[in-house]
């Protein structure tokens, strides 16, 4: 379903390009926008892209192959590939940089390029601006008939790839495991049915069909996706835990043993307490929208939660200020976690790992561990936005909530002991978010206050 | 002072340097304005061998994909190839990368409806009008189909079409020993495989490689075919052929090594085909009477068309011609094989006909009525084109004009024709006559009055 704002879902921002293919993104942005990362780069090493299986994906891989070449970069292209195989490409390829076609979590009209530098990591955002303005210039440095690029295929990466996986996991140890996974027709199918082969895991794939059209179900990583599909299979094929990845992989949420669905928050505070113990680094950077349970868990091991701004360039900022040994996690509540193991790129499948893991040195069920963990109730909504009212609309929580802890970070947070809430503008849609938690029950009453509060300025 | 065409875009396509002039989005775009008039469907794309293919073709292929088309990819093939294909495949059009016979820097975008023919200049007006509105189907994803490849069988089926017209069998026992100059171009591999295998000749060539820059000049004319003479020569060669970057265009040296008039060469193809089939010639405004005089030896007529092979192919279309050409620059059209320049049906009529003679290359070039001709170029100043071309008719008075490209004067046994080049701030002048010493004195008059 196309949303009333696909007409103008063009976004172009220092995470990249993304919107609807045909009314919002068309291929002269996709030309443009490549033309300008080939000028941005450095000269030496070539460019990897990959894209995920959504059919608008052919086209935009043309038009960015056009744009490369014309700057005279070489292009290495792995195809159909989930985001942290190609991340992990641009690494071992020891290429310039590199560009991921797809729109992860979002439904098949849209997509999106992003864009990695070397090492594979995301742009920082001094770099991104810099691209940004390239490309609003459109002062692109075409090279001439002598030193055009040229394109290759390559098809080994997903196999380069799991072999850096088993190097940091015990693919041995997890063949004990039954494992339910929705790749919701996305790329973690190549990757997880490959790693059945190889390591004679068993990863019971569903959805697994690579689809460019229609998706089985909404791609996104939430707790209301797990409960569709993958939750009501858990019990009837007695697996010991489930997992939904997202179109391109970087993403993962949860299903229990017991066919619980798990809600997103979750990934963060299970990838903390399992890695925490194990590593010398005790910051976890996450962001001010995620679950209170982080800190919690953080302090159970001596931890410490470093919160800042929703969405992925405040963490890639964040991280940037300090020594890569020193953070143990980065991510947010969506299911989106980087582990320095993986040079901190967002890795659903790393993070599927990790979990399978944590059960298996702790001997519990995955119901067990989350059992274990303080009960904490969230809830999340949305009103939509009009945008010159949010100022005032800020302003008058902040008075109306004064007996809080009040943080400006990003829109408004407010935490009292055990409860905090958070609104905050959509970077990705024309909506405020209100989000609400305390720990037992639901925060219900505060909830309601809220939103009835933000429509009054709707 | 001549100001540089770095890039022209027109009716006749999008044609430039590549680099800051001719760029991926103006190609993407230029694709999409196509792929937005021809429809959804199938759309062919092939390339010759320049460095910047690859790229363009990436851009083509987004351009049509956004517009919703199905691309399907043919490499690298000579363009009376992709042309063959696109007709033979039921597409909805198709696109060669290619600037021809232009040199390396270049490159451009050549058209093709769905019978594999350039568009008539009707339909060429309103595709410009389409790119120039930008108002381009931007197809959903839903909407967007695929790319796919062939990179076999248009090489064969074009060979195929081009068989059914000459008699392979007398070509083959002969066993030519044939000279090929491919000049790294598009027709490097096929050529090759047409000559060498297809009609069993003692191959002997040079610039056969399509991942090489072009060695020479890519216009295959007599002044830029040395290597092709000396090849000819060491080898001892029964004939020599050369084509342009894109395998459409063809000139042909004799077994001594002299490169044949381009004029001569479509005289001889214009025999060899009326010799086959009933019908008429149609050639430009600049191409040699020896043509008439051929096709007036077997009864036939010649129409006269401006200069441009989209021009000659639409009156051929028009009077159902049995062959035509331009003589100038070597394109030699034979519609029973295809309606486009198509050099391997040249190579095919001139061996024929040396197996069905017996004769030599030089032979027959000998046989054909004798005509001199001087071609030059001159700069002149915008404004005084009417200025220049009335002094020119003044002083040929009473003879028989033709004003369809620039100004034809046709005098007895002779001819003169002046235009100004679609490219360049120049005009081209053309004389022909029977005498070395008319042709002399008749291009003085004309440098005297343009000097």
């Amino acid at each position: 379903m196309i949303s009333p704002f696909a007409a103008n879902s063009l976004r172009i921002s220092h995470v990249g390009l993304r919107g609807v293919v045909g009314s919002g993104l068309t291929a002269s942005h996709v030309l443009d926008f490549a033309a300008a990362f080939g000028t941005f780069l450095e000269p030496g090493g070539a460019v990897v892209i990959g894209r995920d299986p959504r059919a608008s994906g052919v086209m935009i891989r043309e038009g960015l192959l056009a744009g490369l070449l014309a700057c005279g970069q070489d292009v290495i292209d792995l195809g159909i590939a989930p985001t942290p195989v190609i991340q992990h490409s641009i690494r071992r390829r020891h290429a310039a940089g590199g560009v991921s076609i797809g729109a992860s979590h979002n439904s098949a009209e849209w997509n999106a390029l992003k864009f990695f530098g070397r090492e594979g990591t995301y742009l920082s955002t001094a770099q991104a601006g810099e691209l940004l303005d390239i490309y609003h210039l459109k002062k692109f440095a075409f090279v001439d008939w002598t030193r055009m690029g040229h394109a290759t295929l390559e098809t080994g990466a997903i196999e380069r790839y799991l072999d850096d996986l088993a190097a940091h996991y015990d693919f041995p140890a997890l063949r004990k495991f039954r494992v339910l996974v929705d790749c919701c027709n996305g790329t973690s199918s190549l990757i997880l049915r490959r790693a059945n082969q190889r390591f004679g895991t068993e990863f019971i794939l569903i959805n697994e069909k690579i689809e460019g059209v229609s998706f089985a179900h909404e791609p996104s990583t939430t707790r209301d996706a797990v409960a569709l599909q993958l939750a009501p299979l858990m019990k009837p094929l007695g697996a010991d835990a489930g997992f939904l990845f997202d179109v391109d992989s970087d993403r993962v949420a949860l299903a229990a043993e017991d066919g619980t669905p798990v809600s997103e928050e979750m990934v963060l505070p299970l990838l903390a307490d399992y890695l925490l113990p194990r590593a010398p680094a005790k910051l976890i950077i996450a962001n001010i929208s995620s679950t209170a349970l982080l800190e919690d868990i953080a302090s159970r091991h001596g931890g410490k939660v470093l919160r800042v701004p929703v969405g992925r360039q405040a963490a890639i900022d964040a991280l940037s200020t300090y020594r890569p040994e020193q953070v143990a996690l980065a991510g947010e509540g969506t299911g989106a976690v980087m582990m320095p193991q993986f040079r901190f790129v967002y890795d659903g499948i790393a993070s599927m790992l990790a979990v399978l893991s944590m059960l298996h040195e702790s001997g519990r069920t995955l119901s067990e561990v989350l059992d274990s963990y303080p009960k904490y109730s969230l809830l999340k909504g949305q009103i939509p936005l009009v945008t010159q009212r949010i100022p005032a609309l800020l302003m008058d929580l902040r008075e109306r909530y004064s007996d809080g802890r009040v943080s400006v970070l990003d829109g408004l947070r407010v935490d009292w002991p055990g409860r905090w809430f958070h609104v905050r503008v959509s970077q990705t849609e024309p909506i405020v978010r209100v989000i609400c938690e305390q720990r037992g029950d639901p925060p219900r009453e505060l909830f309601e206050a809220l939103l009835e509060e933000v429509r009054s300025f709707a | 002072m001549p100001r540089e065409h770095l890039l022209k875009i027109g009716v006749s396509g999008i044609r430039g340097v590549v680099g800051d002039f001719l760029t991926p989005g103006l190609a993407c775009a230029f694709a999409q304005a196509f792929g937005t008039y021809v429809g959804a469907g199938r759309v062919v794309v092939g390339r010759d061998t320049r460095s910047s293919g690859e790229m363009l073709y990436h851009a083509v292929a987004c351009g049509l994909l956004a517009a919703g088309c199905e691309v399907v990819d043919v490499g690298i093939l000579p363009t009376p190839t992709i042309q063959i294909y696109v007709g033979a495949t039921r597409a909805r059009g198709g696109i060669a990368i290619t600037a021809s016979h232009n040199p390396p820097e270049y490159n451009a975008l050549k058209l093709f409806n769905s019978e594999g023919l350039f568009f008539n200049s009707y339909e060429r007006g309103e595709l410009l009008d389409l790119y120039h509105q930008s108002e381009f189907r931007r197809a959903t994803n839903e909407e967007i189909r695929r790319a796919t490849s062939d990179y076999a069988s248009a090489s064969r089926l074009h060979i195929e079409r081009v068989l059914r017209h000459v008699d392979a069998q007398r070509i083959r026992r002969r066993g030519f020993r044939v000279a090929l100059d491919a000049v790294n171009g598009a027709g490097s591999v096929m050529t090759v495989g047409f000559l060498r295998d297809t009609m069993h000749c003692d191959l002997h060539a040079i610039s056969v490689d399509p991942t090489k820059p072009f060695p020479r000049i890519a216009e295959p004319r007599p002044d830029t075919l040395g290597d092709l003479s000396e090849l000819v020569r060491s080898c001892g060669a029964e004939v020599g052929f050369a084509q342009d970057p894109d395998g459409d265009r063809l000139a042909v040296a004799d077994e001594t090594g002299r490169v044949l008039d381009n004029d001569d060469v479509l005289a001889l193809a214009v025999d060899a085909a009326l010799r086959r089939l009933p019908g008429d010639v149609v050639v430009n405004l600049t191409t040699s009477s020896v043509i008439d005089e051929v096709a007036a030896a077997h009864g036939r007529r010649v129409y006269r068309t401006p200069v441009g092979e989209a021009n000659v192919v639409e009156m051929m279309q028009a009077v159902k011609a049995v062959i035509g050409g331009e003589g100038s620059n070597g394109g030699i059209i034979f519609p029973a094989v295809h309606l486009c320049r198509d050099s391997y049906t040249g190579m095919a009529f001139l061996l024929e006909r040396m197996a069905e003679t017996g004769e030599s290359m030089s032979a027959l070039a000998a046989r054909l009525p004798r005509f001199y001709r001087k071609l030059g170029k001159v700069a002149y100043e915008h404004g005084r084109l009417g200025t220049l071309m009335q002094a020119l008719e003044e002083s040929f008075p009473g003879v028989e004009t033709d004003r369809s490209d620039g100004l034809k004067l046709i005098l007895p046994g002779a001819w003169i024709h002046v235009r100004a080049s679609n490219t360049e701030p120049l005009l081209r002048m053309a004389v022909e006559a029977r005498s070395e010493g008319e042709v002399d004195d008749l291009y003085a008059r004309v440098l005297r009055l343009f000097g």
